[in-house]
């Protein structure tokens, strides 16, 4: 390729990738920036609340999420007791559920009329049901429970990395155990916290499926957006989605300044410490008793999610533990093409926007993927990592903003109310996922390779798909499965964007439950959990 | 003889400070190339140049008489083994060789397979077609980016820092092999070092390279003997260097540089005075310092019974080089 077609190339990227993440968010900065809109957020204490809430539940969820993840990661990663391995698998079980799936499982589980409560109830005779799983503390119970998995696989990282000689030679010179974590370990492991930090904070900032479901007169900024928009206040919805995305942005900033650099990699590898066995037999069985338990725990929700599923509608009343099991709520699902449409809709749009993400990560890591040439380097890496700082809930009313209009001349057409939309919505979210692993994946290339495939006489095509593709596969499909995953239980975007000719899957339990079709929405959730176990089995290999 | 590869006030700038050339020199048919240098020197870029990973910014090179000087690296057909031989990952042995050859029309496959196996056979893998690349050790797989150089006939042969990888032990071996083989099949190459011995034991001719610009090409001998520059005399071989009184002493002239490699020293019974200030035995003979009157410190090569330290000694110079004192 020559210089100048390089150039153009990187240009057309360029344009392509602001006109899609960037420019609806100007769009919807510039409209929300109306007086009447900007008094009527302002005026309302509701509002106020709302932003607060999302900021300390936020924040209380890093908290959480930390204080059981980063325990657990040490546990795994230095102490050696029976069943470390098996239980090491279990740890990333939360992954698999799509957020709404994870927070219908709560609900059959803990709510209410779940399976817990009802078994209380039942053992101290009470009249009704002991608590309500509701408000705040509803929410960061999901929080915890489905966002500790990025502190753990962090730190676990972190530790791994961790030259054991720097640990023993903190010790030689006189630092006892907790000196040295407090002075070594954790100073080393900075970076992987605070990565995890802003990993957890983003995630829950963005978080609507818990709120929406639990919060009850406890909103958030992403349920106030949602429930603005569904009352036909769009102005409102963007001035609400315009605060979100700054505090977003502000936490971003905040976090990043003290992720710091990464030490351990300019230091060099040395060899972990090895993992130490636990020898008091007291301890030991303490320690394997509690992982165990954990692991009860973590699988809990999908097994409650499976039983629930083979409940058959409206035989499920009073009792403890439902009193009739059948399959027929799968026979129904796969038997009238009316409920089988939704699962084709996601299966075709996930399918659709990964390899669409995938095809714009890839042209990013051809374009810019490498040491030399520098242009737009910067403002594509940008752009590709842009969605990820904005929740969904913002960016899908930015989308539906920037494309409500028809006006061809600035860019922008009439998608509201189409198929395409939606498709495009994933695909933008996407984004970041599969162009982190993309360009990753790029950088480990060595470039002396693909020069070697052009000294033996391979020109630029056949150099990438013989030497180049095949080098990439391993990030492609890590990439591409997280991607599809995300894409096939999305909620957050859906709700905002779907229309009656894409419904997916999750819009699809939502009027499951609202209908009491408890059953066929658990087997929805079912069958999203084996599609995205399978995907992530098959993508996501060591 | 009549040059075969020639570059032609060949320059490449990489930013206002640093350039490679402009350089000319002429390679001839069959010849094994030497590019010395320090690390910076411009001697990797002279070798990608010539492999067209880099486009010259001027001047022209010449390959048989054909201008490649715009031929991308994919049609210039130049062997490349890289310096940590870049074999892909993902394809075994026999795929790594064939690479090349592959895609070079239908039905040739067992053209394709039979020539595998010759390249094999010549750099001593018969049979490793179906080994993955990792199994191997690091001399191996040198071999196999060799044959893989080798497979497609290539017009002539570059190696970048081709024993750079290697175990010290295995490095003297490798390189008498490695010139056998290049002999043996004739092709003109190319390689790139910073090791003088590696380039004087491979290399039919050496060109030397300091800060972009060939200093001078030419055989071991004559760079040895006749170095053309103060930087080749020390940059290649030991060598003592002196100015002012010391000099003069020994026969330089005012304004010029002496320099003298140890084994043209003799400890004698007339000549610069100077006390032993150490000796460094190594065997067969030994390196003495000896400290001049004026402070001067110089090495002298003599027997390892020749002096004790502390000894006051005369030097005795056999043969002496003298350059212009350049801006410094």
């Amino acid at each position: 390729m020559s210089a100048r077609l390089g150039f153009g190339a990187r240009a057309a990227l360029t344009l392509l990738l602001a006109w899609l993440v960037l420019y609806p968010m100007l769009i919807v900065v510039r409209e929300a920036a109306h007086a009447d809109a900007l008094r009527a957020f302002a005026s309302r204490p509701g509002e106020w609340r709302a932003l607060w809430a999302s900021v300390w539940i936020s924040v209380a969820s890093v908290g959480l999420a930390a204080a059981i993840g980063v325990p657990l990661a040490f546990l795994f990663e230095w102490l050696e007791f029976p069943g470390r391995k098996t239980l090491g698998s279990f740890i990333a079980l939360p992954a698999v559920l799509p957020p709404f799936v994870g927070v219908i499982a709560f609900q059959f589980l803990y709510g209410e009329s779940g399976f817990v409560a009802r078994a209380v109830q039942r053992l101290f005779g009470l009249e009704q049901a002991p608590w309500q799983l509701q408000g705040a503390g509803a929410i960061l119970l999901v929080h915890a429970y489905s966002m500790y998995v990025y502190f753990y696989l962090l730190t676990r990282a972190g530790l791994a990395k961790l030259d054991g000689s720097m640990l023993e030679a903190a010790q030689a010179l006189g630092a006892g155990r907790w000196e040295t974590l407090r002075r070594v370990t954790l100073p080393l492991l900075r970076p992987s916290l605070a990565g995890a930090a802003l990993l957890v904070f983003m995630t829950a900032l963005g978080s609507f499926s818990a709120p929406y479901v639990f919060g009850g007169g406890f909103r958030v900024m992403t349920t106030q957006i949602v429930a603005a928009k569904l009352n036909g206040e769009l102005s409102l919805a963007m001035v609400e989605s315009v605060a979100l995305a700054l505090v977003t942005v502000l936490g971003l900033a905040l976090l990043r300044r003290t992720e710091g650099d990464d030490v351990l990699t300019a230091l060099g590898k040395g060899t972990a410490p090895r993992r130490r066995p636990i020898r008091r037999p007291g301890v030991r069985a303490l320690a394997t008793a509690a992982g165990w338990a954990l692991a009860a725990l973590l699988l809990l929700p999908h097994l409650t999610l499976g039983l629930v599923s083979l409940v058959p509608y409206a035989s499920w009343t009073t009792e403890t533990l439902p009193p009739l099991l059948s399959l027929v709520n799968y026979q129904r699902l796969f038997g009238e093409p009316e409920r089988l449409r939704p699962l084709m809709n996601s299966l075709w749009m996930a399918a659709a926007s990964t390899g669409a993400a995938m095809a714009v990560a890839l042209a990013a890591g051809a374009l810019v993927g490498r040491r030399r040439p520098w242009q737009f380097r910067g403002p594509i890496e940008a752009l590709i990592a842009l969605p990820w700082a904005l929740p969904g809930t913002v960016f899908a009313v930015a989308l539906m903003t920037a494309f409500g209009v028809h006006d061809p001349l600035r860019l922008r057409w009439v998608l509201v109310g189409t198929t395409v939309l939606l498709p495009l919505a994933y695909l933008a979210r996407n984004l970041p996922v599969t162009g982190r692993a993309v360009l990753a994946g790029y950088r480990q290339l060595d470039p002396a390779l693909e020069e070697a495939a052009a000294s033996l006489g391979a020109g630029r095509g056949a150099t990438f798909r013989r030497v180049t593709l095949p080098l990439l596969t391993p990030a492609l499909a890590a990439g591409g499965s997280l991607a599809f995953v995300a894409a096939l239980g999305d909620f957050v975007t859906s709700i905002v964007l779907y229309t009656p000719d894409n419904r997916p899957i999750s819009i699809e339990i939502m009027s499951s439950l609202r209908v009491s079709e408890l059953g066929v929405a658990a087997a929805f959730g079912v069958i999203l959990m084996l599609v995205s176990a399978a995907v992530l089995g098959v993508g996501v290999r060591r | 003889m009549s040059a075969f590869v020639s570059l032609d006030g060949v320059r490449k700038q990489w930013s206002h400070s640093v350039a490679v050339g402009p350089l000319s020199a002429e390679i001839r048919r069959g010849e094994i190339l030497a590019l010395l240098g320090p690390s910076g020197s411009g001697k990797t870029t002279v070798l990608r140049l010539l492999a067209g990973f880099e486009t010259p910014d001027a001047g022209r090179i010449l390959v048989a008489g054909e201008d490649v000087t715009s031929v991308p690296p994919a049609q210039r057909r130049c062997g490349m083994v890289f310096q940590h031989y870049a074999l892909f990952p993902h394809l075994d042995v026999g795929e790594n060789v064939a690479f090349g050859l592959s895609g070079r029309g239908r039905g040739e496959g067992e053209r394709v397979a039979a020539k595998v196996a010759e390249v094999l056979a010549l750099v001593g893998l018969d049979g490793f077609e179906r080994r993955q690349v990792h199994e191997l050790s690091g001399g191996q797989q040198q071999r196999v980016a060799l044959a893989r150089a080798l497979a497609p006939e290539p017009r002539m042969l570059l190696l970048d820092e081709p024993l750079s990888n290697l175990d010290p032990s295995l490095r003297e071996r490798t390189r008498r092999e490695l010139r056998a083989l290049i002999k043996r099949v004739g092709i003109t190459t190319i390689f790139v070092t910073h090791e003088q011995e590696e380039a004087f034991d491979l290399g039919d001719r050496v060109a030397v390279l300091q800060a972009g610009r060939l200093e001078q090409l030419a055989t071991p001998d004559e760079l040895y003997e006749r170095p053309a520059s103060l930087f080749v005399a020390t940059f290649v071989g030991r060598a003592n260097v002196v100015r002012g009184a010391t000099a003069r002493a020994l026969g330089a002239r005012d304004g010029q540089v002496l320099v003298v490699r140890p084994e043209r020293l003799r400890l004698g019974d007339a000549g610069v005075p100077g006390v032993v200030r150490e000796r460094r035995y190594t065997g067969a003979a030994a390196f003495y310092q000896v400290e001049t009157e004026t402070g001067d410190r110089l090495e002298v090569l003599a027997g390892p019974e020749a002096a004790a330290v502390g000894d006051r000694v005369y030097l005795e110079p056999l043969r002496c080089l003298t350059f212009p004192e350049g801006p410094a």
